[in-house]
């Protein structure tokens, strides 16, 4: 009996690492994929990079043209321009700003913790509070508690981010004065780490409210759905039967089933979130990749943009896995269906 | 039988919402069950005999409740009980099992904890975690469940609905109540595995002295478990008395009609029909395996669903394929109609090599093969008017609308629905109904071949023997060959000239119905001969009904 479960669990060792190797040389083939068609796109956008390149810089000579495009390898072919571009992808350089006079990745690290709270903050709020509305909801469809939040999630709904980033800050800062409008902390004063802590999180209120509650109002009504239909399934009945309490019956079998459809949602909006803070970054003037993808398009700097392109790529696909991972985690099904 | 009284039903009304088709699901209804005893509880879908029983243990569907009337177990009234008393009675002293399998498991808990949570919920104080993995192991051995602590570590999806069923009743069982209540268990399994869950209820209830209701709307089945009888139609109680007494002597015209509906109680071969030995249809060395894969670096998994199987079919003959789930028959169904390509083999259909044909000659081909599927509910498309869901398929073919329209008009009244069924909605029919329109769809297309798989498994047994007749006379009117798939033997003798016997994706016997039934060869054939229900009052298909005694 020992000896075959530890002979089955090195099976699964085994097969767990086979299948770390698998999504390792999945990810890598598909980044190279993303940077290919980045590098695809760039090229066929019209007009010589090495020209804007100068233009930006300000010396527009035929010296300074040529230098440019010794430096960027485009006096190379394509096909060997492509190949360079790819193996400085591989060795995680994302090449050199000149419009800010930095690496890229320099600029990109300083800007990401702050999309990175940004983003995950809104994430969660909206999964965390689209969950508890939607089940309370589910749980009360058809009475009037269950009209006024699918109401309210409607309304949420069809606001448009940046209307309501505006309104909240006219109400809760220039009203109230309750809440900073706008940055990602207080300029100018010497903090401890607490306070500094403290500092960022009221700045991060409104902002992360903004850009969290279209999602907030997506999962609201996909939980209440989804509870709704797990509460007249028949192994609630079974659990009836069983004689559980009520409470007993939601946080053990409902809550768990109805969840699976609402994690399958977030996992693919979890990237497309990061897309969204673009709007909210820009109103809130917060310091992130959005503001940071905003500037760069209006000042045509194409290996920000790049740089940005790529990384967000493999936030999505590490979003992804995570997503893979949570689903895994809540229903059997998945991975046993495959080992079995 | 003179046990004392354990349940006592008096005067039931159960109130529909306002809106629906009645105002009463269930009216003045009185039933006992003693202990020690089982009781069937027999009707049709709609006779409200489910909802009696889920009144017992107040799990009505919202909106649904007890109008009137008293439900008194053990002496007390438990109509009046409040939720926290209702919920002690609950999985302790009546436990309720279901007919769904497949669904009454929460998907995503393993066995084990289901069991356990059914034991928990009543022990006080908590028992330690030790003492009930103890139980649930015992529970899960008693119930006849192989591998004991491998089955508690498994998810439901791991079992087949044989062994879910045997999970809720070991789930039942846990707190060893005095009362179960089984709605219809066994109506979603085979007829094999209705055997041993009906054989495992029975042992149970003797060993325990337990008190059973037993739901169900076979008559079979009533013969092989029952004690006591209560027949019910729409919503009241037209007879009841001793097994005995109403299955041999039933009083009331609606027990005399399903006691006559029970498939092979009437006997088999007093037909016989003119069929040539002209094979249209002619499949040799079929082979199907399904192949899953299993992620990158696993080898792929390999299930045979079919094995080196031979089959031929006759014009105007009617072909029964028998066999458990899993045997390979419904594979088997569809490859002949091309709908699941073949690994290997040959289906000659009418001179034409069937599994060469490509493109337009295989698209012309088709409307000779129709088929009708086991899920009425599943097989019509919610949103499409029936009338149209009949007239696409000759439309594809060129029929002009106006043309197809009339036909499918035509059919509908045909298959004995009314002529204002074309322009409603698949939801504002029965199953039964349903499975008319299903027919009625399939012989739109004036298919030579008819395949129906399961078409009558999920109907009550009244409504399957109306739609076994109707298709008993389609088959002459139109000169249907059919294959006709099914888990029970007494369907087949119904309907089939030729009996297949499938196991394991292997033909383990065949031959003219009759003849299999008087001189089954195979063991395999013998054993589903043994399991149709009701052979305590009818000797089995083919034999006359022994109302002698």
């Amino acid at each position: 009996m020992t000896t075959s479960a530890s002979g089955a669990q090195g099976h699964r060792g085994i097969a767990v690492a086979l299948a770390i190797l698998g999504w390792a040389a999945k990810f890598i083939a598909v980044v190279l994929v993303i940077a290919t068609f980045a590098f695809v796109l760039v090229k066929a956008a019209p007009g010589d990079p090495a020209q804007v390149m100068a233009g930006q810089t300000g010396a527009a000579d035929e010296r300074m043209l040529a230098q440019i495009r010794q430096e960027y390898g485009l006096d190379k072919p394509v096909i060997v321009q492509l190949g360079t571009h790819l193996k400085r992808v591989l060795t995680l350089d994302l090449g050199f700003s000149y419009r800010q006079r930095q690496p890229v990745s320099t600029l990109i690290l300083e800007r990401l913790p702050a999309t990175l709270l940004l983003t995950g903050t809104a994430f969660l709020l909206a999964l965390f509070s689209g969950i508890l509305l939607g089940t309370l909801a589910g749980l009360r469809a058809g009475k009037w508690s269950d009209t006024l939040l699918t109401v309210i999630s409607l309304i949420l709904y069809a606001m448009p981010v940046f209307w309501l980033g505006l309104m909240m800050v006219l109400l809760f800062s220039v009203q109230l004065g309750w809440l900073p409008a706008f940055g990602y902390q207080t300029i100018g004063v010497t903090m401890g780490p607490f306070a500094r802590m403290l500092d960022v999180a009221s700045h991060l209120v409104l902002p992360a409210v903004s850009l969290a509650a279209i999602y907030l109002a997506i999962y609201t009504r996909l939980m209440r759905a989804s509870v709704i239909e797990v509460a007249h399934q028949d192994f609630i009945k079974t659990a009836r039967a069983k004689g559980l309490t009520q409470s007993r019956i939601i946080t053990g079998h409902i809550l768990r089933n109805a969840i699976l459809p609402v994690v399958t949602i977030a996992g693919m909006q979890a990237s497309a979130l990061v897309g969204g803070a673009v709007v909210v970054e820009t109103v809130f003037a917060w310091p992130g990749l959005g503001r940071l993808t905003y500037e760069a398009v209006m000042q045509r700097d194409y290996p920000v943009l790049l740089g940005i392109f790529l990384v967000m790529s493999v936030l999505v696909i590490v979003l992804n896995l995570v997503t893979d991972a949570i689903y895994r985690l809540i229903d059997p099904r998945v991975t046993t269906r495959a080992t079995n | 039988m003179a046990e004392a009284t354990l349940l006592s039903v008096e005067n039931l009304s159960i109130a529909l919402p306002r809106g629906a088709d009645r105002a009463h699901a269930v009216e003045e209804v009185s039933l006992t069950v003693g202990a020690n005893e089982i009781v069937c509880l027999v009707g049709e879908s709609g006779s409200g005999k489910s909802m009696t029983a889920h009144a017992i243990l107040r799990l009505l569907p919202e909106r649904v409740s007890i109008a009137s009337g008293a439900v008194h177990f053990k002496g007390r009234d438990i109509a009046a009980f409040d939720e926290a008393a209702m919920r002690d009675l609950r999985g302790g002293e009546i436990s309720m099992i279901f007919q769904e399998p497949m669904s009454a498991l929460n998907p995503l808990a393993r066995i084990g904890d289901q069991i356990a949570e059914a034991i928990v919920t009543h022990a006080k104080p908590a028992p330690a975690r030790e003492t009930v993995d103890a139980r649930v192991i015992e529970l899960v051995t008693a119930v006849g469940l192989p591998e004991p602590a491998t089955i508690v570590r498994s998810f439901p999806f791991q079992l087949s609905g044989g062994q879910r069923q045997r999970v809720m009743i070991a789930m039942a069982m846990a707190n060893n109540p005095a009362l179960l209540l089984a709605d219809e268990p066994t109506t979603a399994l085979d007829v094999t595995t209705q055997k041993q869950i009906l054989g495992l209820i029975r042992d149970l209830q003797r060993e325990r002295g337990m008190g059973v209701l037993l739901i169900t709307h076979d008559f079979g089945v009533v013969a092989d478990m029952a004690d006591r009888v209560v027949v019910m139609r729409n919503g009241q109680v037209v007879e009841q008395g001793t097994a005995e007494a109403v299955l041999r002597s039933p009083q009331h015209d609606y027990t005399r009609a399903l006691i006559a509906a029970v498939p092979g109680a009437r006997p088999v071969g007093a037909r016989s029909r003119d069929i040539h030995d002209a094979p249209i249809l002619v499949a040799e060395n079929l082979e199907k395996t399904f192949v899953t894969r299993q992620g990158f670096f696993r080898p792929p998994r390999r299930v045979p669903a079919v094995r080196q199987v031979a089959l031929s079919l006759n014009a105007r003959e009617t072909v029964a394929v028998v066999g458990e789930s899993g045997s390979g028959k419904s594979t088997l169904g569809r490859m002949i109609m091309r709908l699941i390509e073949p690994d290997g083999g040959v289906v000659d259909f009418n001179g034409t090599d069937l599994l060469a044909l490509r493109g337009e000659p295989l698209r012309q081909t088709r409307r000779r093969l129709q088929i009708v599927f086991q899920d009425p509910y599943a097989a019509l498309d919610p949103r499409q008017k029936v009338g149209d869901a009949i007239a696409r398929g000759p439309m594809a073919y060129g029929t002009s609308r106006q043309e197809a329209m009339a036909e499918a008009k035509r059919l509908l009244a045909r298959v004995g629905l009314k002529d204002n069924a074309a322009d409603r909605y698949p939801h504002e029919f029965s199953g039964g109904q349903r499975q008319r329109i299903c027919i009625a769809r399939a012989l739109a297309l004036k298919p030579q071949v008819l395949v129906a798989d399961e078409a009558v498994s999920a109907l009550d047994v009244s409504v399957q023997a109306t739609i076994l007749e109707l298709l008993a006379e389609l088959r002459e009117e139109m000169n249907l060959a059919m294959l006709f798939i099914t888990h029970d033997l007494r369907v087949a003798a119904e309907i089939a000239d030729r009996i297949v016997v499938m196991r394991r994706g292997e033909i383990v016997e065949q031959g003219a119905t009759a003849e299999v039934f008087a001189n089954p060869a195979h063991a395999y054939t013998r054993e589903l001969l043994d399991a149709v229900p009701g052979r305590r009052l009818f000797a089995g298909p083919g034999s006359l009904l022994q109302a002698t005694a």
